[in-house]
């Protein structure tokens, strides 16, 4: 009976502790004194998660390797499917890129890969099941601040959220409270992507008569006040939404980047962009939409357009219609 | 006494690497089990409510200091709890059963990730909705009953061979 009652009394006393902690957090917000605590907390940990990541890692990629088997077959088929499509599609890409260098040259445009980065390499995740964040091993001593864009061979991976000398935490692109500027390659349209945690990403496009459909490739945009250098891979189109909203109209979006799979990333650590004011409170503007390629055979279509059976998740045309350059392949 | 306070941080530390960086690793999408609460159910089935409620504390604080988001302090609260509750019961679990212990760390898995997620929800944190809410106490719970025979009976030998002194046992 005796036990009883003191293990209610630490209980309480315990509880006690966390909900002053609670407040405390909660109204200090991000500049408080835990907040710091959590900076310092990383910093001191990151080291110890990086060795014994090195320990354990062969054996974690071991374990994975054994379930990606049963995948490889089909995989392969997939895969070959795609060189043919690629190949099919070689001459055109010469072409286009062609034409993509002129443009830049015609509209002044710096090159859109040419962005100053930083390798890291993932060290951990969360350890929270409803956070979707990375620990990665650089920090300020590399030049890594705050906000800035974390890429991955695919695409855009998320944005450095907190950053210590050694280490840095990253907002993955899936996260709920992640959002970035972006626009559909082929089209031009410009909308809100949005993390939806092990959902799909979700676009809100800003015109719900935009003209998105399914396999079109979405790219950040620095439009529309977009914090991220123009032109990184997100995803693809799934679901293009439905154009009759009234309201805003959403398209689902498949991202790039394998969110399970990411090792190794890029932070870009260039000198930000200007950023774009919104158009907001600002009367709309006619203008007539210049004709492009009038004189393009509708012929040629019929010749390049086709896409094999299971490549649905590719995008009917890779490259960026406006920043151009960008070939990328839908995660698998 | 020393020994063991430094058997269950290493404990924990071990825990904690194994969850964030070695779980990640594996096929299990993005529900991993929660090890840090596998360690609390195990000395709370070991020791009972008293050495669970501190390692709760202190696995708790621990996860929460390592998220970025949610408000700090809602796994130490949790873990706590479970500590307390899993110790309680003690007396009602036969030590020799095999299922009991699987059934707690399946009801525990699902309950904990309900209650950290629940209480982030009403604290502001609406990244999640009930359906994300639902999968993941599920995920969690499953995987949970999955590995716990690996957590469990590690843990519950190591507490043997570092047993509580007879100080302690009394407060």
């Amino acid at each position: 009976m005796y036990q009883r009652r003191r293990a209610r009394v630490l209980l309480a006393v315990l509880t006690l502790v966390a909900l002053i902690l609670i407040t405390i957090d909660v109204r200090s917000g991000d500049s408080g004194l835990l907040h710091g605590t959590r900076g310092v907390a990383t910093a001191v940990l990151q080291p110890v998660q990086d060795g014994f990541g090195v320990l354990i890692r062969p054996f974690g990629v071991a374990a994975s390797s054994v379930r990606e088997l049963f995948g490889i077959r089909a995989e392969n088929e997939v895969l070959r499917r795609q060189v043919e499509a690629l190949s099919e599609r070689r001459n055109v890409v010469a072409d286009l890129e062609r034409e993509n260098r002129e443009l830049r040259r015609l509209l002044d445009m710096a090159e859109r890969n040419d962005f100053d980065t930083v390798a890291a390499r993932v060290v951990s995740l969360a350890p929270s099941t409803f956070e979707w964040t990375v620990t990665i091993d650089a920090g300020v001593d590399d030049g890594v601040e705050r906000d800035m864009a974390v890429i991955g061979a695919s695409g855009l991976v998320g944005r450095v959220v907190q950053v210590t000398a050694t280490s840095s935490r990253v907002l993955l692109a899936i996260d709920p409270n992640f959002f970035a500027a972006a626009r559909a390659a082929r089209t031009g349209e410009t909308g809100l992507v949005e993390g939806r945690g092990s959902e799909p990403m979700v676009m809100r496009l800003l015109d719900p008569q935009a003209d998105v459909e399914p396999g079109d490739e979405i790219v950040t945009s620095a439009y529309q006040g977009g914090v991220f250098p123009a032109g990184i891979p997100l995803g693809v189109v799934a679901d293009a939404g439905d154009p009759d909203s009234r309201l805003t109209r959403e398209a689902t979006i498949l991202p790039y980047v394998d969110f399970t799979r990411v090792h190794h990333v890029l932070v870009v650590v260039g000198t930000p962009i200007a950023v774009v004011p919104p158009l907001t409170g600002t009367p709309d503007v006619d203008f007539d939409a210049p004709d492009v390629d009038r004189f393009r055979d509708p012929s040629d279509d019929d010749a390049t357009g086709e896409v094999p059976d299971g490549l649905d998740a590719l995008p009917d045309d890779e490259t960026d219609a406006d920043d151009g350059g960008e070939t990328t392949d839908p995660a698998p | 006494m020393i020994a063991r306070i430094v058997a269950l941080a290493a404990v924990l530390l071990v825990a904690l690497v194994t969850q964030t960086v070695l779980f990640p690793l594996l096929p299990t999408a993005w529900f991993r089990p929660d090890v840090l609460l596998l360690v609390v159910v195990a000395v709370a089935l070991a020791d009972g409510p008293f050495p669970a409620m501190r390692v709760g504390f202190a696995a708790g604080l621990l996860t929460d200091l390592l998220v970025l988001v949610a408000p700090l302090g809602i796994a130490t609260l949790v873990l706590t709890v479970v500590g307390y509750v899993v110790g309680a019961l003690r007396p009602y679990l036969s030590p020799s059963s095999v299922s009991a212990p699987l059934a707690v760390a399946l009801v525990t898995g699902g309950a904990a990730t309900a209650a950290y997620g629940t209480l982030a929800m009403l604290l502001g944190d609406d990244r999640f909705g009930a359906r994300t809410l639902v999968e993941a106490a599920f995920g969690v719970a499953v995987y949970n009953a999955l590995i716990a025979p690996l957590v469990l009976r590690p843990v519950a030998a190591l507490l043997e061979r570092f047993p509580r002194t007879s100080a302690s046992q009394e407060a």
